[in-house]
């Protein structure tokens, strides 16, 4: 199989990985970059721990092959901090107790962080809705509700509620 | 225990922050020099002998580090905990989708993939055993040659059933059936393994329980357990899906062949292929009561499917049986628990352990026979419910059973049971709406006669900061959380000052399996012991450094207190000065549950006697054209005992719901002759965000007097036993149609809605 020049930009950094067409951006995010925050839970698009955003789209990163990665924008969750310090969004995450395992999380902070950034206050029903594709087992989605609508107003206080995406 | 910081309150995971920034670390992520990708060949068949086994092809592929088949194992062939029979490697029959025939290491996944290609195998398929009636029979085909098809049949009895039934007035006769369910832990099972300087094997295990994995470990390794070392990194849940072994071992037998590191993570299809389900049943059951609405009798038969190996299938089975009068004074009770072999999967370990089951039935029992004597389903349940001091038909003696009945009007009341026929009961000619309850009980803990025991390690630095070392493992229900609560409280720090090491067993002594709800009793109390001589030697240095008597200090918030007011002194100018003197900052606290032994002995053998009570209500809405149901409202009313962090506490009650919202509706494994039809997360359908609606969840608090000082009772289990039978029974209000099978899909609604 041949092997691909895949550059792209992941949480405003330039990569350039070599990898063959049929890898996806969630093994070449995990393998080759080393960011092992977005997480494998089915290998087939179906529970969403793998979300993370590309070119401004939530896509599960098992689905997308390598070549349709190549130049473009991804973030990741460990993208969401910024110089050390939480994004609001992930630290409501840990006071609202949206995640026990944990393994959904990265996937999950993504879908919200996507949902954010197109509206500032969201309700319950498009907060489910951005989630729908994330399968949380351990304690449902009530927390993961609460955290974004916690983030969502403190953003909206805040200067920060002009929360410019980069990447 | 006194209580002035961080007991009862929300606080955050210690492990919070590493889980939001994707630093935490599970089993796939992590990564050493020279790792291999780990990887074992499965059957095609169900049942099958191998003619022909050669592996000799993979193991001249470059890249390939081992190809291990029985042959190749140093150590017992055979893994599971209790009763060792399942292979590790097949030797030469094939007796379910799941077994294992070689295990392979190579450079990476696609060589790994290669290798196991060129092995070659000949298998002659057999004729599988599927059926459990079947299997029953007298002269059937063994899926075990040499062992009885019958892997457990007992009987338990209590009081004279056959009387009580002819004595009734009223009598409720069922037949009920119970699918294979999938935990579906997102994080599926790894292990990654490697030999370190020293020679220990050691073992990063997604687990339930370390110490024990050890054993296992070592034992198939043919190794003293001192050269074995099992850690647990961050595990992405578990649901007693990963209480029993499963590919550490193999992931180790792969190490210790090669000596290089090795991670082997199962794929989700092979995962579902391959481990446990809750056991499906046929229960055949008759509730007897009087006119008036009291209990006379129960008298249930179950069979379980058990596939061709032991697992927890004993323990499963007996929990059912020890539950299946449920939480009321019924005293003439006789249950059969009949386990049957086959080729079908491998049943044991899954939340509730047996008790799901149990309640599916007793609690739709309590609904129709309500219905039979024109009684409401509150009014039933409420005069036969248990309380404080009910001897039971197991023959406890309750301790703490206030719950049974507030949970009960509590639930109702946050419904309004009694106003709920003013909502529309009709809001469209094909829609029908219902209320259903259930209220059961389960308990926490191992059980008397089994041992119930733990042990933790604690240590103040010089700085004050503090370390805990525990073998509990936290698989997302948050034991760690507990345990830095409990040692911050006790030692007067702050939560950030405590660190929980992950459970590590060349560390931390045995806290055994974190099951049964029983980590936040054993270990819990055991962070309290061990907190206590600590304490008294910072106390003693507060004491002499002040001249205050030891009765007027205290710590809080990493302060000295005096009367109440803080000091000047800091914890760590305390400890700094302890240390210098020479006294211990470090201690092993050890709990162990001991049951008194004034009440009468249990008739049932090892029963649990700790109880978490609670009940559920469900509001439905059928669809009579569609079949669909749709959850409109859920109420959960649990007692947790005491809560010690109720971030955890409300998020056990909720996905227990979630997970029971499935079971009640749509998760079902359907096996064909042995095979898994829809093994993925796409054809097993787990309710979503979208399907379930906001729950209303309250906590009570009623202090367990065996888990003193502590009293909390753990909350791990009881939030998914209500909800199915819940469900059914707002089901049965809305259509009047009675379903005995789960889950009540569309389909099954629809035939009830059309029987006669």
């Amino acid at each position: 199989m041949t092997e691909m020049d895949i550059r792209l930009t992941v949480n405003g950094k330039l990569q350039h990985v070599k990898a063959e067409s049929i890898r996806t951006l969630l093994s070449i995010l995990r393998e080759d970059i080393g960011l092992t925050g977005t997480k494998d839970g089915c290998s087939s698009g179906d529970c969403g721990a793998c979300v993370v955003m590309m070119n401004e789209q939530v896509v599960n990163s098992c689905m997308v092959l390598a070549p349709q990665a190549d130049g473009s924008r991804v973030i990741t969750v460990e993208g969401l901090a910024r110089n050390g310090e939480l994004h609001p969004l992930q630290r409501a995450f840990g006071e609202t107790w949206a995640f026990q395992c944990g393994f959904c999380t990265p996937g999950m902070l993504i879908s919200c962080y996507a949902l954010l950034l197109s509206n500032d206050n969201p309700s319950r029903d498009e907060i489910l809705t951005a989630i729908a594709g994330n399968f949380c087992r351990c304690t449902g989605y009530q927390g993961v509700v609460n955290a974004v609508q916690q983030a969502a107003a403190e953003l909206r206080a805040g200067s920060a509620g002009e929360d410019v995406q980069h990447g | 225990m006194a209580e002035s910081g961080v007991i009862g309150r929300w606080v955050s995971a210690p492990g919070a922050h590493d889980i939001v920034t994707g630093k935490a670390r599970y089993c796939p992520d992590l990564d050493f020099p020279g790792i291999l990708s780990g990887k074992l060949l499965y059957s095609p068949h169900a049942r099958a002998r191998i003619r022909h086994l050669d592996v000799s092809a993979a193991r001249k592929i470059p890249g390939v580090f081992a190809v291990l088949t029985h042959a190749d194992i140093p150590g017992e062939n055979s893994y599971l905990y209790a009763e060792p029979d399942q292979p590790l490697l097949v030797v030469d029959e094939i007796r379910f989708q799941g077994d294992a025939v070689v295990a392979v290491a190579a450079i990476d996944e696609q060589t790994a993939d290669a290798a196991l290609r060129a092995i070659q195998v000949e298998y002659q398929a057999l004729d599988g055993i599927f059926d459990p009636l079947g299997a029953m029979q007298a002269g059937s085909d063994q899926v075990v040659a040499g062992k009885d098809n019958i892997l457990m049949h007992k009987t338990y009895r209590t009081g004279d059933v056959e009387a009580a039934l002819a004595s009734a007035d009223v009598i409720v006769e069922n037949t009920y059936s119970t699918q294979w369910a999938e935990h579906a832990f997102l994080e599926t099972e790894g292990g990654v393994s490697l030999v370190d300087e020293d020679g220990v094997v050691t073992v990063y295990s997604s687990c339930q329980a370390p110490h024990r994995d050890r054993m296992q470990v070592a034992r198939a390794l043919g190794l003293p357990e001192s050269r074995v070392r099992v850690i647990t990194p961050y595990i992405g849940g578990a649901f007693g899906g990963k209480d029993e072994a499963h590919v550490q071992i193999h992931a180790a037998l792969l190490a210790h062949a090669t000596h290089r590191p090795v991670r082997l993570i199962r794929g989700r299809k092979e995962s579902i292929l391959t481990h446990v389900k809750r056991h499906p049943f046929i229960v055949h059951c008759i509730t007897a009561a009087t006119s008036e609405g009291r209990l006379l009798a129960v008298k249930a038969r179950a069979i379980a499917d058990a596939g061709p190996y032991s697992n927890a299938t004993h323990e499963v089975l007996n929990k059912f049986g020890e539950f299946i009068g449920g939480p009321y004074t019924v005293q003439n009770l006789e249950v059969e628990k009949i386990a049957v072999r086959t080729n079908n999967p491998i049943t044991g370990a899954f939340r509730g352990f047996g008790a799901p089951q149990a309640a599916f039935v007793y609690e739709s029992q309590m609904d129709e026979l309500a219905r039979k004597l024109g009684m409401d389903p509150l009014e039933i349940r409420l005069l036969n419910g248990v309380d404080t001091g009910t001897r039971m038909y197991t023959g406890v003696v309750v301790r703490e059973g206030k719950a049974m009945k507030a949970s009960l009007s509590k639930a109702a009341e946050m419904i309004g049971w009694e106003q709920r026929r003013k909502l529309e009961r009709r809001p469209a000619p094909h829609l029908r709406r219902g209320w259903g309850m259930a209220t059961i009980l389960k308990g926490s803990g191992m059980g008397r006669g089994l041992p119930d025991h733990a042990g933790v390690l604690l240590e103040m630095h010089r700085d004050g900061s503090v370390v805990l070392q525990s073998g509990a493992a936290d698989m997302g229900q948050g034991i760690v959380t507990v345990l830095a609560q409990l040692a911050a409280e006790s030692l007067g720090v702050d939560m950030s000052s405590v660190h929980v090491a992950r459970a590590d067993t060349a560390r931390a002594p045995d806290a055994g399996a974190s099951c049964a709800s029983r980590q936040v009793m054993v270990s819990g109390n055991a962070v309290l012991r061990a907190a206590v001589p600590i304490r008294n030697s910072l106390l003693q240095v507060a004491a002499e450094k002040t001249g205050i008597g030891k009765d007027h200090l205290s710590l809080r918030g990493g302060r000295l207190h005096v009367d109440g007011e803080p000091h000047d002194f800091s914890v760590a100018d305390l400890a700094k000065r302890a240390l210098f003197r020479g006294y211990p900052l470090h201690a092993e606290g050890r709990y162990e549950l001991e049951y008194p032994t004034d009440a009468a002995e249990p008739t049932y053998r090892y029963s649990q006697e700790i109880f978490q009570f609670c009940t559920q209500i469900a509001q439905v809405l059928v669809d009579c054209e569609t079949g669909q149901v749709k959850v409109e409202r859920l109420i959960a009313v649990h007692d947790a005992g005491k809560m010690i962090n109720p971030g955890g506490v409300f998020g056990q009650i909720e996905g227990g719901v979630a997970q029971g919202i499935g079971y009640a509706l749509t998760e079902e494994l359907r096996v064909k002759e042995g095979h898994t039809l829809n093994a993925s997360l796409e054809n097993y359908v787990i309710p979503m965000a979208l399907d379930i609606p906001e729950l209303e969840m309250d906590v009570l608090e009623m202090p367990e007097p065996l888990g003193t000082p502590l009293g909390a009772k753990g909350i791990a289990e009881s939030p998914i036993i209500p909800t199915a039978p819940a469900i059914r029974n707002a089901i049965f209000d809305a259509i009047g149609k009675p379903l005995h099978q789960l889950p009540m899909t569309a389909e099954r609604v629809l035939a009830a809605l059309d029987a006669p």
